[in-house]
């Protein structure tokens, strides 16, 4: 405690000392101002995440808590609920409250950029991570910590269609219709599809919603209907649905995205082929990192971080468990 | 007066089963492979886990209630079978467990709709939205892993080729069918439905009634639950979302009315088997989900549109 209080002195001294010496010019006030804060007890930042209802989002909370706790930062996570509303909201109070800075995965890419440049406008850094807003640099965020959708579903794609040699029956299922992250991974999906016409898509691709079961059902009634080679999913628990559809070792080309700990233990029993990460702990990370570092008055090199994907199969898979 | 009611609900059964013979009939002639026996294999294992939920919706909706909560349940009792379903312990004990939680949410909407005098929507909105919650914190909000070869046998299995599933429907179907038609319970479940201030002074214990149907409808989601997490391997919290619509679809659609005290089993399975076929129809067909979403509400609203123009003009 007496230490405390002779660093907060000795910066406040110290502050005094600069402002003097350099004619006290506006940034450095502010940037010593913050460190002096840093000293007392660290930075205050909130992770606004979009929910915590799976593992990949459970991924994200734990990284971050790790994250945070290496820097010795005041992490504080709160979850939107998949409401964008409640995100907003969120975003106001945690300004209100004073946070240092605000990090969140955007339920709606279109709904938080007047909030996000209200908390800017008050000195707030605001970063966002995980999937994009519209246009997100002009409503004063400081940074994009993300993986990239498009990237994932080409990697996804490219690999099914190595090992269908360029030609085959595929079928793809989709998250809910009109979520953003999915959309990229179909474009991506498209991307590599145009290289290939022999890989032929002979059903439109069904909205499972992210959801086992329904994935389950969609694809047991494929399958009675529909010679299929490939069966590729936008995310692992739909994938795991296919493949419990399909059997174990059915032949069928089965593959996902995210890494989640449900993909692997059907990787391992060899109901789905393969999938590709969707590093969420790092990139929440990361957004924590640049975070400190703008806190800190320090400039990131590059103010989008992506995180690189990987595609996990029964070769290596022990490594990501 | 019953007499009349009855007759009311023969006709009713007989016009759903008749738009669900040309379901069937239209769908056979627009693509031959849907009246494989494979697929109707699949069709009965799909609408096995919908048909006991729509079982146990029924009473409550015979009795004058209403079930908002029976989604949420069945993922909250699939993480704890999931849980329990490890290989560390015989399989009956996570039947037990999550029969058991399923039974206690049952009993807590009971009691809060008739001993509490809460509106049922209101009751179980709030259920709904608390198990789901229970689901997420038990779980962590991650999908559970490991679930036994054993368990996983149990959904996947078959007797003579019908679906181990398909089995444990007709099971609920057979104890479901003989309480309504032959049993006093069953007689006093109507009662309730049909009119609750004249089955009280009847002498009917309304309370303990009204209480019991939530019980058995909970009871069953409990078991959903448990043969969820057998289909789909693994325990998901956000399982089972929205599957309360889908019940109280198809109680709606078999003849079940709203306002309680009238329907019977035989419209509840053709009901359940409707909204199954219709899905699996749609994907055999390849139509995108954006059109199926539009195709199956104007099958249910032109469904029970028919049946009751249909009721109507007998009458």
């Amino acid at each position: 405690m007496k230490m405390k209080k002779f660093t907060a002195l000795a910066m406040a001294a110290l502050m005094a000392a600069s402002m003097t010496a350099c004619g006290g010019s506006k940034g450095d006030s502010a940037s010593a101002s913050t460190s002096a804060a840093a000293e007392e007890g660290g930075f205050k930042i909130a992770l606004i995440q979009q929910h915590q209802t799976n593992a990949f989002q459970i991924a994200v909370t734990e990284a971050a808590e790790a994250k945070a706790e290496e820097l010795g930062v005041q992490l504080t996570i709160l979850s939107a609920d998949q409401d964008a509303a409640t995100q907003i909201s969120q975003i106001e109070q945690c300004t209100n409250e004073g946070y240092d800075a605000i990090l969140y995965e955007p339920v709606d890419p279109d709904a938080l950029g007047d909030a996000s440049k209200v908390a800017a406008d008050k000195g707030v850094i605001v970063i966002n991570i995980i999937s994009a807003c519209t246009d997100w640099e002009s409503f004063g965020i400081s940074a994009l910590s993300c993986g990239d959708n498009v990237t994932a579903g080409e990697t996804e794609m490219q690999h099914v269609a190595d090992l269908l040699g360029g030609k085959g029956n595929i079928a793809i299922l989709t998250g809910p219709s009109g979520d953003s992250g999915g959309l990229q991974r179909l474009e991506g999906y498209e991307n590599i599809l145009a290289n290939y016409p022999d890989m032929v898509q002979v059903v439109e691709p069904a909205d499972c919603g992210w959801d086992t079961a329904s994935a389950q059902a969609t694809v047991e009634s494929w399958l009675s209907a529909y010679d299929l080679d490939a069966i590729v999913c936008e995310n692992d628990g739909m994938a795991v649905g296919a493949g419990n559809a399909a059997g174990a070792d059915s032949g069928i080309i089965i593959t996902g995205v995210d890494g989640t700990p449900d993909g692997f233990e059907a990787i391992n029993d060899g109901r789905i082929t393969g999938t590709v990460s969707q590093d969420g702990g790092a990139m929440a990370a990361n957004g924590i990192e640049a975070a400190v570092k703008l806190l800190k008055g320090e400039t990131l090199e590059n103010n989008t971080i992506i995180t690189t994907n990987v595609w996990i199969d029964k070769e290596n898979v022990a490594e990501f468990e | 007066m019953k007499q009349n009611r009855n007759v009311k609900a023969l006709i009713s059964d007989y016009f759903i089963f008749v738009i669900f013979i040309a379901l069937v009939i239209g769908l056979t002639i627009m693509k031959p492979s849907f009246i494989q026996p494979g697929n109707l294999v699949n069709i009965l294992k799909q609408a096995s886990i919908n048909g006991i939920l729509s079982f146990g919706m029924m009473f409550v909706i015979l009795a004058g209630g209403f079930d908002m909560s029976v989604g949420s349940t069945v993922a909250f009792a699939g993480i704890l079978a999931a849980l329990l379903g490890n290989g560390n312990y015989p399989l009956i004990l996570p039947l037990i467990v999550a029969m058991f939680a399923g039974l206690c949410v049952g009993i807590v909407n009971g009691v809060g709709v008739s001993v509490g005098e809460l509106p049922p929507f209101i009751m179980t909105l709030g259920t709904m939205t608390g198990v789901r919650g229970l689901a997420l914190l038990v779980s962590n909000g991650k999908p559970i892993t490991g679930i036994s070869p054993e368990y996983r046998a149990i959904a996947a299995g078959d007797i003579f080729g019908i679906p181990m599933l398909a089995v444990f429907l007709i099971i609920v179907i057979i104890i479901c069918s003989f309480i309504t038609s032959k049993t006093v319970y069953g007689r006093r479940v109507y009662a309730c439905g049909g009119n609750l201030q004249a089955a009280r002074v009847a002498g009917i214990n309304t309370t303990f009634i009204r209480i019991s149907t939530f019980a058995i409808a909970g009871l069953l989601a409990g078991f959903c639950g448990f043969l969820m997490t057998s289909r789909v391997t693994i325990g998901q919290p956000t399982a089972a979302e929205s599957y309360e619509m889908d019940a109280i679809t198809a109680c709606v659609v078999g003849g079940v009315s709203m306002s309680g005290g009238v329907g019977k089993p035989w419209g509840v399975v053709v009901g359940s088997l409707l909204i199954t076929v219709i899905a699996n129809g749609l994907d055999i067909l390849g139509v995108s989900s954006h059109w199926q979403k539009i195709v199956k509400g104007l099958i249910i609203v032109l469904a029970v549109l028919i049946d009751v123009k249909g009721k109507g003009k007998k009458n």
